[in-house]
């Protein structure tokens, strides 16, 4: 029924049967939606919208569930009438309708009270009297679902039975089959389906349609396996005889009715010929056939004189009877292809019937060529040779000459090789040379390699490749390599010139020029002119002492400096070698360095009781300590807790 | 079978797996502890619903037990019904039954002392005009304050028709009017939805009556004549006064009991 029906959502139960029961879904949907947080000191404008916000989106739910229980169920009246039968049958139509509109009418009181209560909500003047009235609406939709437990029941177990109908194709190529009970119905589907329907040796092991599918002339064919039929008046037949009813007069298939001729389904020959006329009219206008049963337990000539004359009266009822086996296979095949043949061709005449037909059929037209004169054409066939003649004789088997050979007999693989020198067949080739795999070297395409190297090479010979020679090259190139090579420097040079005149100059750190005036000469300069120098301290000639701290002491002299050093930021000369450290620098003397040393660590005092290393020390230890993030904030500050 | 009951098919054809039953016992076994760890990890109204669900499936269970303990135990013929009654020794020991046919019957002459006008509800609690009217300020700038709207239900009858604005003093709300109210008939334990007549009396005020406001202990007159009641004379009763046992205005309905 899945064709017809489409998937069915679960209905759930009113309450406490499966855990998913519909006032939980739908309550506990209201609780996870909307706002649960409310305070009477609200505006009341609020407290009201909070309350009908409830009110109305339980009613929204149950509305929706209500309504997709409605819209899912298949309507009766819109089913195809096998369908319509069938589930009158299963589940009793009046008893659905009113199951159905149960619940069509407890949507409409749960609506109609919603709209009471959101009324009434909108005079609430308290928090109070709001709950109140929420609480009331909530409990009174609960109470009309609660009138609608049992239709949700039994809607819910039609569900299940529904999704498990088999997929009945009411409108296809149908071979339906019925009988009296213990037939061989089943057995029949088993053996040309892969329908796997039960089989038990007692009457009613079948006890609702089975559908089974089976290939004919690339056809797909639906076999319909129906529960057996007992002969008596409609009314008595109970639902498990009513589904083969229904299949039987709404399907348009071709019906085999089969017929036990061994009498071990315990009714007479006789009484199954009664159950043929009685519900033969129940499908006319349909192909039928008669299929005698068992034909392995007793064939239809060795009956007796009384029972053959009822098969005889089958045969008189002017169907097709056919004959076989479903233990023995015998005939089975014959009966379905029969069946196909007969329901393909009634197909196409009630195709042939309807008015579509003539619109197609007016435009249709089969040109069938007049003919020229009365010369015989018949068709010429050019025969070919024959290819697949073997020429010779056939060869000599190893193994006939195994056998003439017996024990002697040694496998000898090398006489079929194919060489280029026959008399190198037997040759022996090792498998390792000189430490190397010798299958590693073998390039089966060396000769053609070679040859194609060597024309490469002989073409080149040809082109005078390698005829050009050093010694061709006269004078005249030489010098005009070489001016050249010249030409080529001078360029490099001007490049990399007019590069250095292009690129911006950057202001340089400029490198300590080596004085042009030095004491040395100037005491030569005085020395040619006649004029002595004295060589004592006094005289202005020895360098200067500088102060700077960082001068090795041992050069200095007890003397104390005439000058004050230059410092860093007095001129453009780069001392970075006689530099003092860092945390000397801009420091007279010793004293002043001492101060400073004092005031550093004052200024550190604070940062030591922190465990910082300096200003710099920025370092959190712990970023999140417990004792500022665990319980609760109270009236107070941040930091405190 | 249906054609689509592969399990059942399989089971029936091939059986279940060796251990089914002990699989199926062990599972039987954890199933309270696994219950319990459930209920212990539940939290807000999940927890509710579980523990509520859990609570009644319970009391059941404890029934049940009760019920086929009882049916275990031998149950003490009742000696009364011997021919000669009990011996004199025995007598005092059914005193237990009388006491309960006592007290019934202590209830029922109680009952009938009471006087005819005895309602279910006998004392009501007064309901203060502040809670009753709202004050509806009015005029251009608000100032006025002599308007007051009822906020609790109301009946109006089928002929009202309001004032002019400048007049009006009292303002009935329309989504507050009732018409209709569920009346428990005591003596039949079953309710009716009937029509309401008029407000007879509200205990708390007369203007309230007048008003028609009807609050909980009110006395209201309801038709009954679908019930078919028919007085000693043969006439068909179809007035009757019942007491509002709800607060109309909490529940959005009415319901009454009939005093009989």
């Amino acid at each position: 029924m899945a064709h017809v029906v489409k998937h069915i959502t679960v209905v759930p139960s009113y309450k406490a049967r499966t855990i998913s029961d519909f006032v939980d879904i739908v309550l506990s949907r209201t609780q996870r939606k909307t706002p649960t947080v409310i305070h009477k000191h609200y505006k009341i404008s609020r407290i009201r919208d909070f309350y009908m916000r409830k009110v109305k989106y339980t009613q929204q739910t149950f509305h929706d569930k209500l309504t997709l229980i409605i819209s899912e169920f298949p309507i009766i009246s819109n089913l195809h009438p096998f369908y319509a039968t069938l589930m009158n049958v299963l589940y009793n139509t009046d008893h659905y309708k009113l199951a159905l509109g149960g619940i069509n009418k407890a949507r409409q009181l749960i609506d109609d009270c919603a709209k009471d209560h959101v009324k009434l909500l909108k005079y609430g003047d308290s928090l109070y009297r709001c709950k109140c009235l929420k609480r009331a609406a909530l409990g009174r939709m609960v109470t009309i679902l609660k009138g609608q437990a049992k239709n949700l029941l039994y809607l819910e177990e039609i569900r299940q039975h529904i999704n498990r109908l088999p997929t009945i194709d009411p409108n296809t190529r149908t071979l339906l089959i019925t009988g009296f009970p213990n037939v061989g119905k089943s057995s029949f589907i088993n053996k040309i389906s892969r329908a796997d329907v039960e089989v038990q040796p007692y009457a009613f092991t079948t006890k609702s349609l089975y559908v089974g599918h089976t290939d004919y002339k690339y056809l797909r064919w639906q076999v319909i396996d129906t529960p057996g039929i007992l002969d008596h008046p409609i009314e008595e037949r109970n639902s498990i005889e009513m589904q083969a009813v229904a299949a039987l007069i709404h399907i348009r298939a071709v019906v085999l009715h089969i017929v036990d001729i061994s009498e071990q389904c315990g009714h007479t020959l006789e009484e199954q010929l009664a159950l043929y006329r009685n519900i033969k009219p129940s499908f006319s206008n349909r192909p039928i056939i008669i299929v005698i049963n068992k034909i392995d337990v007793i064939k239809p000539e060795e009956l007796p004189e009384e029972k053959k004359k009822v098969i005889a009266e089958f045969q008189a009822e002017g169907e097709p009877v056919l004959e076989m086996s479903t233990l023995t296979e015998e005939g089975v095949m014959a009966v379905k292809i029969e069946a196909c043949e007969r329901l393909l061709t009634f197909r196409v005449e009630q195709k042939m019937k309807t008015n579509k037909v003539a619109n197609v059929a007016n435009r249709l037209h089969v040109a069938v060529p007049k003919k020229r004169d009365d010369k015989e054409r018949p068709p010429v066939v050019i025969k070919k040779k024959q290819a697949m003649v073997i020429d010779g004789e056939s060869r000599k088997l190893e193994r006939d000459i195994e056998q003439e050979m017996g024990d002697d007999y040694i496998l000898d693989l090398r006489k079929t090789w194919m060489l280029q020198n026959e008399d190198e067949k037997y040759d022996v080739i090792p498998e390792i040379w000189h430490g190397k795999n010798v299958a590693d070297y073998i390039d089966p395409g060396i000769m053609e390699s070679l040859k194609a190297l060597e024309e490469e090479e002989e073409a080149r010979d040809n082109a005078h490749y390698y005829s050009m020679d050093e010694s061709e090259e006269d004078e005249e190139t030489r010098e005009m390599r070489k001016v050249a090579r010249k030409i080529r420097e001078k360029r490099t040079i001007l490049t990399i010139e007019s590069g250095e005149k292009r690129r911006v100059e950057k202001s340089r750190m400029p490198r300590p020029v080596k004085r042009s005036r030095s004491v040395a000469q100037l005491e030569k300069d005085l020395d040619e002119m006649g004029v002595e120098i004295p060589k004592n301290a006094d005289s202005h000639y020895v360098r200067a002492k500088s102060r700077s701290s960082s001068r090795p002491k041992s050069r200095s002299s007890s003397r104390p400096p005439l000058k004050r050093a230059r410092d860093q930021s007095e001129g453009a000369v780069t001392r970075s070698k006689s530099r003092p450290p860092r945390d000397r620098s801009g420091l007279r003397d010793n004293a002043m360095i001492r101060k400073v040393k004092k005031m550093a660590k004052k200024a550190q005092k604070p940062r030591n009781h922190q465990a910082k290393k300096g200003e710099g020390d920025r370092v959190i230890l712990n970023m999140k300590p417990k004792h500022l993030f665990s319980g609760k904030r109270k009236a107070g500050k941040t930091d405190r807790r | 079978m249906p054609q689509n009951e592969y399990i059942e098919l399989h089971t029936k054809r091939h059986g279940r797996r060796l251990d089914y039953e002990e699989r199926k016992r062990k599972k039987e076994g954890r199933l309270p502890h696994e219950m319990a760890e459930k209920a212990k990890k539940l939290r807000g109204i999940k927890a509710k619903i579980y523990n509520k669900k859990r609570h009644s499936e319970k009391i059941q269970m404890k029934k049940t037990i009760k019920m086929h303990e009882e049916r275990k135990t031998k149950q003490k013929a009742s000696d009364t019904d011997s021919k000669y009654g009990n011996p004199t020794y025995l007598l005092e020991r059914e005193n237990q039954i009388r006491a309960k046919i006592l007290s019934n019957t202590i209830k029922q002459k109680r009952k009938e002392k009471a006087g005819k006008w005895d309602v279910p509800i006998p004392k009501v609690k007064g309901v203060s005009e502040a809670e009753v009217f709202k004050v509806v300020k009015t005029g251009k700038t608000k100032r006025k304050a002599w308007k007051r709207m009822v906020t609790k239900v109301t009946f109006v009858g089928d002929g009202f028709t309001r004032k002019p604005v400048k007049f009006e003093r009292f303002i009935r709300p329309m989504g507050l009017r009732f018409k209709k109210a569920n009346v428990t008939h005591p003596e039949l334990k079953a309710s009716f939805f009937l029509p309401i007549l008029g407000v007879k009396k509200n205990p708390s005020s007369a203007m309230y009556t007048s008003l028609g406001v009807i609050t909980k202990g009110t006395i209201i007159e309801v038709n009954i004549s679908e019930l078919g009641l028919v007085t000693h004379a043969g006439k068909v009763v179809w007035g009757k006064y019942a007491q509002v046992t709800n607060n109309p205005e909490n529940d959005g309905c009415i319901n009454a009991v009939l005093l009989v």
